[in-house]
């Protein structure tokens, strides 16, 4: 039988999913904070011990690399060899990476959603726009997935069933048909509940429009998401290229016939060494 | 002597490997650090890009494959490449435009 999920519903079902780490919400604030200081990213990162661990064991590997003689303990240290775009990335893919473990999220999904992440960070540098936003957004663009897989998982096979039998159904389509709603209205939900960003919910909401809003973090997570997939990134015989809106196209200033070799072997040799970071 | 190329991330390096591309490392708009392309890394070569945040590099490798093994293996990426376009229109430019190019970087 069919569900026909209502938004209070799945607000209440959420409970089932980990907690959001709320780092993430800090981190983005911190990036639309002018006054925002390098001391209070290091704040958050001496809070959490994994992230701090990680932030510790790459600036580790950077100062074995300059030969450093000593370890490298203190976090403030870290930040400096590695960066401070760095260190919000790993911040950022640390914490939704236990969240997503945490969550039970296949390997496929995590690994799909770091590939679109990356792609869409790319993207986002030739766009001039946000990068951390953009890594936020593909992560978590199909976090509806992970709530219908986690929370009603009979349903969610029947999708993929119904999926299997018609080669023409689209996704989002069998999606309504067993849920009421598809990945992108459960992960709008979600993400408001969690007060994302209304960039990152707009990602969420629209990363499958054929004319999406012409919001360039929304373009950055709908071309990464096909372009992931077109570059089988996390190699799934499920990876499918479902459509490319021409106009978030238009808007990044993306055209297909130039060479973009340089762009492709950039996101997937970023794609598999953030995978291994993050997990 | 046939080359290929191969987009690799720096964990994957080694000394000796070739690159194929010119190397270029940029902190906000300067360039702090280069190489050219044919180079052979040095174990110093790959330190330096590490402190420098570098995060991949283009590697040539010598292509031993014969014409059929290269036809062979294009085949095998393109028969992946429509499994994965299958549900899309390749009547669309923009879907069109970006098999392509995937296609042209799969062929490297």
């Amino acid at each position: 039988m069919s569900l026909h999920l209502s938004e209070s519903e799945i607000v209440a079902r959420a409970s089932l999913l980990p907690a959001f780490p709320s780092i993430v919400n800090e981190i983005l604030q911190k990036l639309d904070d002018d006054n925002a200081t390098i001391g209070a990213l290091i704040h958050l990162v001496e809070r959490d011990p994994v992230i701090a661990a990680n932030v510790l064991a790459m600036a580790n590997a950077v100062a074995m690399a300059g030969r450093t003689q000593r370890d490298v303990h203190d976090i403030q240290v870290a930040v400096s060899l590695i960066g401070l775009a760095k260190v919000r990335e790993i911040v950022l893919g640390v914490s939704l990476a236990s969240f997503a473990r945490d969550g039970r999220l296949g390997n496929y999904f995590w690994e799909h959603s770091v590939a679109v992440g990356v792609a869409a960070q790319e993207l986002a540098r030739l766009a001039r726009c946000s990068v951390d936003y953009a890594l936020v957004c593909g992560l978590l663009h199909d976090i509806g997935q992970l709530f219908m897989a986690r929370c009603y998982p009979l349903e969610f096979q029947m999708v993929r069933m119904s999926m299997e039998r018609d080669a023409t159904l689209d996704l989002l389509d069998a999606e309504r048909q067993h849920f009421g709603l598809d990945h992108c209205a459960i992960g709008t939900i979600l993400a408001s509940a969690w007060r994302l960003s209304p960039s990152v919910v707009a990602a969420i909401q629209h990363h499958h429009d054929m004319e999406p809003p012409a919001d360039k973090l929304v373009a950055v997570t709908h071309v990464g998401e096909a372009l992931a997939n077109a570059l089988d990134l996390a190699r799934h015989d499920e990876a499918r290229v479902l459509n490319l809106s021409a106009s978030a196209c238009d808007l990044l200033g993306i055209d297909w016939s130039e060479n973009l070799n340089y762009l492709f072997g950039k996101i997937e040799a970023r794609a598999r060494q953030l995978c291994r970071i993050f997990s | 002597m046939k080359q290929r190329l191969r987009y690799l991330p720096l964990s994957d390096i080694e000394e000796g490997m070739v690159l194929g591309a010119g190397l270029t490392i940029s902190v906000n708009g300067v360039t702090n650090f280069t190489l050219p392309a044919g180079h052979a890394l040095t174990e110093s070569n790959i330190r330096q890009i590490a402190l420098r945040h570098g995060e991949f590099v283009c590697i040539a490798e010598e292509d031993t494959r014969s014409d059929e093994a290269y036809a062979a293996d294009l085949a095998i990426t393109r028969c992946r490449l429509e499994q994965i376009f299958s549900r899309a229109d390749l009547a669309q430019p923009s879907i069109a435009g970006l098999y392509a190019a995937v296609l042209a970087y799969r062929s490297l």
